[in-house]
């Protein structure tokens, strides 16, 4: 890292914690579940959208000319929560759509794009579509100031893309894209489908249930306890200065000259400098869903999860290229690509038990989608990950093992554990062979010496998971030079990237840290993950 | 030129080690890594240094040591203690009663510098890199293999006259700290502070150190941050991202942003239960887009347990005996179902009571041994490797061949070396490598095949006694920084010597997808991201193929069978065909060559 960009980090840096400080004035550290809307105004599931034009931003300060989706009056229904939730009339990505398995809905979509931008639709991948409108080469079309209206019915569930059939290959770059989740139409029957509240949700305190439904689809294996939603998106500046300004000149153009009427932007060669998740760079995409410094990105990407969650994670590629998303911390078993579940084709077992890959590294691709579900629960570390060492009695939990081997409510665990899901093998076996704090010794490992290393703005200062075992190893005083401000004492989690490992897309527009990265923390169970944030 | 550089350099870096080591007391051959050293528990604290180096003998979870009775040749995978089911061991821990479920392995350790180095392009240009160097294994990894030691071996320390990695000079001086009173030591770690600088300063290596060892094992890895002799303006720190471990803990997962970072002229040990067996890699986390760019990735690879079941084991009954008594290897009896770390209960044909949906859980759908579809008969072979518990024999392969993906920009790495800021929007590569190497230099194994690199103008040197090539590196010595040819020799026939390779092949590229192509000899992909292909009913997912395709970060096992194709010289090679080039010249790039012998 030479001089420049050293300080261009510092810099970057520095943004994430101003960041952090607005997120926090608005209520606490940020994560979401899957925002959405059921529908956009009036009755159920019927949406009406518009396209049209605006400015996204990204953390190197760039305001882009960009095109969206959005809802024709702010008046929509909110799901999975409605706190501080709005749908402008131009958003990147467009409006979740949260629909129901094989229950016709109607999309009504208004052409609002500026002079010369032409027609503009939407194709719903995977879904049957009659439509009144213009015609047009991939979907109907809606003319300028026009409209076009799109009865759409989705038979399988699942994490759907939808995005403009129209001259896609500026109208996607511009922005005109979005997601459609499609819910099950039947619930299976299994431990985890209850859909109460799960006990996942109860840890902490919380007691809302932010999953949009309890299983992702009609199979006992697609029942989740926490959802994200990730659209991944590289972006080419030249191409949206470019159409700004051919929109500038048409609109400006005096009336008494030739003028152009339609656009003609270039767009090859590609060289995309921006690569957004959800519309966001990092560390932009850490701030809550529906923050008002982002009145046109409102959608974050901020997971958290106790240890044990399945958690759902909903990915669509859109725009051009595929990107290596690398989840750190564990595997995800996919579920499911484009709606279609993924399942043995020679199983006695009814319904045929699952075949999708185990993957830590996801590829998203153009136009596709895929649901996988991923945990953490530390199993098989070797050492107690939450510090528990009989040497200290305050640190004295029980762990008894469920049929799995952790320690549930199926073996007598309660909301209120402090190790909720633990790993009992590997309880009060201690890490450091040395005592430190009030953490016993005899474990195998010997711990670096604090003053030669650094430390990251995630990091709780300690090996473990959890204010009790934080507080006992490393004592209440944060470590430099953060203060923990992204993980504070209170929260104590543990930190994992999940990002583009095609490491050059974690940038932002030459800028290090940016772009396709989101932190996820494994919160400990005693924490409150607040999902409206 | 040259005299002044090697002179002036080794001293700056000395005077360099023992300021940092600050009170350094002991003496030539005074330091002993292990148990007894002054840190304890394998510690060696090195007075006031920060470089510190751990390999403790034994742990909670394997009290018994494994002893070398020849120190000069290193253990291998047959001293590994045999794989029989589960014990579950109780123990006196820190003053308290444990229990500790042990399924055979040992302690392992490696250690490894972050710093930089130079390596050689197949065009003769010679390029700079951020890189990781071996500090132990150092002739293992020279000649191609991993540098990972049981821990006995470890603790033989290091000692040489001369630096195992470096061409012979003739005013070679020897190293100060060599002890000619004790047996010569090519492979142990080092725990000298000044010899870590004096031979971690620019070792570093394409690709990065290669580290294997075996499920079950308990893996100590040591990191010695030396700093980056070319680049003095720069502070960077160093970690390791063990890239793909399941249930990973964020604390030895080397991500900086997520955890802590060493600095130059310290060490951190990582430590790392081995986990389920697969083909996984490893990377610097620091400013990944520019670290990995420069070289900073290397090949890691884990032995499945039934590579250690005895001979005459049937193979199904290891994964599916779930009983905690009996007889290993017959149903019931204990087996990978016992230990409910690598357990599937619900997998397999008739899957256990309660799991199949019902009330008390459902699947552990990231489980590690899932039970395959039916007992196939078949039974462990003595010597016999497999990329997976498998429980069919059917990942049973004969020769390991790590591959690596990666690519070069040459234009950012000379900005890199220059000074300057170097851009992250218009990185593009023009050398498209396996293990750090492009064609023809993919196939130049001195050993057995020499000749090629030579063809080329400031060829890299070629090490007489390994297939390693060496570039001339800033200080006039010549470092054999690229150790790994990727020449592939099976046999047509099983009978004359291996016919069956295991292509672990790992994407590092930080740019683009890449596909590789095998021409004429179809490609069994058996394992991908380090997962065996198999459904949860049991049934294999293998994918015969001519190609595959990865992205940076991903990783597949793909087995390579010759028996019974005609002997002839076959190609693996980028159909990604504006790869096939290096840099300005357009021949080269992602190729080599598969040599089927009778």
């Amino acid at each position: 890292m030479s001089d420049v960009n050293e300080k261009t980090r510092n810099a970057a840096t520095l943004t994430a914690v101003v960041m952090v400080a607005v997120a926090l004035l608005i209520g606490g550290t940020a994560q979401a579940a899957v925002p959405g809307i059921t529908a956009s105004a009036g009755g159920s599931s019927t949406f009406n959208l518009v396209a049209s034009q605006g400015y996204i931003s990204q953390p190197d300060g760039a305001l882009i000319y960009s095109w969206g989706y959005g809802c024709a009056t702010n008046s929509a229904t909110f799901k999975p929560y409605t706190t501080g939730a709005f749908c402008p009339s131009m958003q990147i990505p467009g409006p979740t759509l949260v629909v129901t398995q094989g229950v016709p809905f109607t999309v009504t979509l208004t052409n609002n794009l500026p002079k010369g931008a032409g027609n503009t639709s939407i194709v719903f991948q995977g879904a049957t579509v009659t439509s009144t409108g213009t015609a047009g080469l991939l979907a109907a079309e809606a003319a300028p100031a026009g409209s076009v209206t799109y009865n759409v019915t989705f038979a399988n569930a699942g994490t759907h893309a939808y995005y403009s059939g129209t001259q896609p290959d500026l109208q996607i770059e511009m922005g005109l894209y979005g997601a459609v989740v499609v819910l099950p139409s039947t619930i299976p029957a299994g431990a985890n489908c209850s859909t109460g509240i799960p006990i996942a949700q109860q840890l902490g305190g919380g007691s809302t249930d932010f999953r949009l439904a309890a299983a992702a689809y009609n199979h006992p294996e697609a029942c989740y306890d926490r959802e994200y939603l990730t659209q991944w998106m590289e972006l080419d500046a030249h191409i949206h200065k470019q159409a700004e300004n051919q929109v500038q000149a048409i609109a400006n153009c005096p009336a008494a000259s030739v003028c152009p009427t339609a656009l003609d932007v270039k767009t090859e060669p590609y060289h995309p400098s921006y690569f957004l998740i959800n519309g966001r760079s990092m560390p932009d995409n850490m701030d809550p869903s529906y923050a008002p410094n982002y009145p046109n990105q409102p959608y974050n990407a901020n997971p958290h999860m106790h240890p044990g969650d399945l958690v759902l994670v909903r990915v669509i590629g859109q725009g051009h290229w595929q990107h290596p998303f690398h989840e750190h911390g564990n595997h995800v078993r996919i579920l499911a690509r484009d709606g279609n579940l993924i399942l043995s084709q020679n199983d006695a077992v009814v319904p045929p038990r699952l075949a999708g890959r185990m993957e830590f590294n996801t590829d998203t691709t153009p136009g596709q989608a895929f649901d996988g579900i991923f945990y953490w629960s530390g199993k098989g570390l070797g050492w107690d990950i939450y510090g528990h060492t009989n040497a200290y009695a305050v640190a004295t939990q029980p762990c008894v093992p469920d049929a799995n081997g952790y320690y549930t409510k199926n073996s007598g665990a309660t909301a209120s554990s402090p190790n909720y899901y633990e790993w009992c093998a590997d309880h009060n076996h201690p890490l450091e062979a040395h005592p430190v704090g009030q953490i016993g010794s005899g474990g195998p490992a010997t711990q670096f010496d604090p003053l030669v290393a650094t430390n990251g703005l995630w990091y709780n200062g300690t090996p473990y998971l959890g204010p009790d075992a934080v507080g006992r190893n490393r004592g209440p005083t944060p470590l430099p030079p953060s203060a923990s401000t992204m993980n504070p004492f209170i929260e104590s989690g543990i930190a994992f990237m999940w990002h583009s490992h095609n490491e050059r897309e974690i940038t932002t527009n030459d800028i290090f840290p940016g772009g396709m990265l989101q932190m996820m923390l494994v919160d400990p169970p005693t924490f409150w993950i607040d999902e409206t944030l | 030129m040259r005299k002044p550089y090697r002179v002036l350099l080794p001293l700056t870096l000395i005077c360099l080690a023992t300021a940092i080591a600050g009170a350094q007391a002991t003496g030539v051959g005074g330091v002993g890594i292990g148990p007894t050293g002054p840190g304890g528990n394998g510690t060696t604290a090195q007075g006031g240094g920060s470089f510190r180096v751990q390999c403790p003998t034994t742990t909670p979870l394997h009290p018994t040591a494994i002893s070398n009775s020849a120190p000069g040749t290193p253990l291998t995978e047959a001293a590994e203690p045999a794989y029989t089911g589960p014990a579950v061991t109780p123990e006196t821990v820190g003053g308290q009663s444990l229990s500790y479920t042990l399924n055979g392995g040992t302690v392992k350790c490696q250690e490894i510098s972050g710093g930089d180095g130079y390596s050689t392009m197949a065009d003769g240009n010679q390029i700079f890199m951020f890189s990781f160097g071996p500090l132990s294994g150092m002739d293992l990894i020279k000649n191609g293999q991993a540098g990972t030691l049981f821990a006995a071996d470890f603790n033989n320390y290091y000692n040489e006259p001369n630096q195992p990695a470096v061409a012979a000079a003739p005013n070679d001086t020897p190293d100060p700290t060599y002890d000619p009173k004790r047996a010569n030591s090519l492979n142990g770690g080092i725990a000298d502070p000044g010899t870590i600088m004096e031979i971690g300063v620019l070792n570093g290596n394409i690709p990065a150190p290669l580290m294997a060892f075996d499920e079950d094992d308990e893996f100590f890895l040591t990191l010695s941050n030396v700093g980056m002799i070319m680049r003095p303006d720069l502070f960077e720190e160093h970690t390791v991202h063990f890239h793909g471990y399941p249930n990973a803990s964020s604390y030895y997962d080397g991500v900086p942003d997520a955890t802590w970072a060493i600095n130059i002229g310290g060490s951190a040990t990582y430590y790392y239960v081995a986990p389920d067996a697969g083909t996984y890699f490893w990377h610097c986390h620091i400013t990944p887009p520019e670290h990995l760019q420069m070289g900073m990735v290397g090949q890691l690879y884990v032995r499945p347990r039934q590579n250690r079941e005895p001979a005459g084991t049937n193979l199904y009954n290891a994964v599916a005996g779930s009983a905690t008594s009996g007889t290993f290897g017959s149903l019931p009896g204990p087996g990978m179902q016992s230990d409910l770390r690598t357990a599937c209960p619900g997998t397999g044909t008739t899957p256990a009571a309660g799991y199949t949906y019902g009330a008390s859980g459902s699947i552990d759908i990231l489980c590690s041994a899932p039970i395959p579809l039916a007992d196939t008969g078949a039974v462990q072979v003595a010597g016999a490797k497999y990329a997976y518990d498998d429980g069919d024999g059917s990942t049973r392969y004969d020769i390991d061949i790590p591959i690596q993906i990666h690519g070069f920009d040459p234009n950012f790495h000379f900005v890199g070396m220059t000074f300057n800021p170097e851009g992250f929007a218009d990185m593009k590569d023009k050398y498209f490598l396996l293990n750090g190497r492009s064609y023809p230099d993919t196939i130049s194994a001195p050993s057995t095949n020499p000749g090629y690199a030579g063809l080329t103008p400031n060829a890299p040197a070629q090490d007489p006694t390994s297939n390693a090539i060496g570039t001339e590196d800033s200080d006039g010595l010549t470092r054999y920084s690229q150790p790994l040819p990727t020449l592939i020799t099976l046999h047509s026939s099983p009978a004359n010597g291996p016919s069956r390779a295991l292509l672990r092949i790992a994407d590092l590229d930080v740019t683009e997808y890449q596909t590789l192509a095998s021409l004429g000899i179809p490609m069994t992909v058996v394992g991908f991201n380090a997962k065996l292909l198999r459904d949860q009913a049991g049934n294999n997912l293998f994918i015969k193929t001519n190609s595959i395709t990865l992205g940076g970060g991903e990783s597949l096992d793909a087995i390579l069978d010759a028996t019974g194709v005609p002997p002839g010289t076959y190609f693996l090679y980028t159909p990604n065909l504006d790869h096939l080039s290096n840099d300005a010249e357009n021949f080269g790039g992602l190729m080599t060559e598969v040599v089927v012998v009778n």
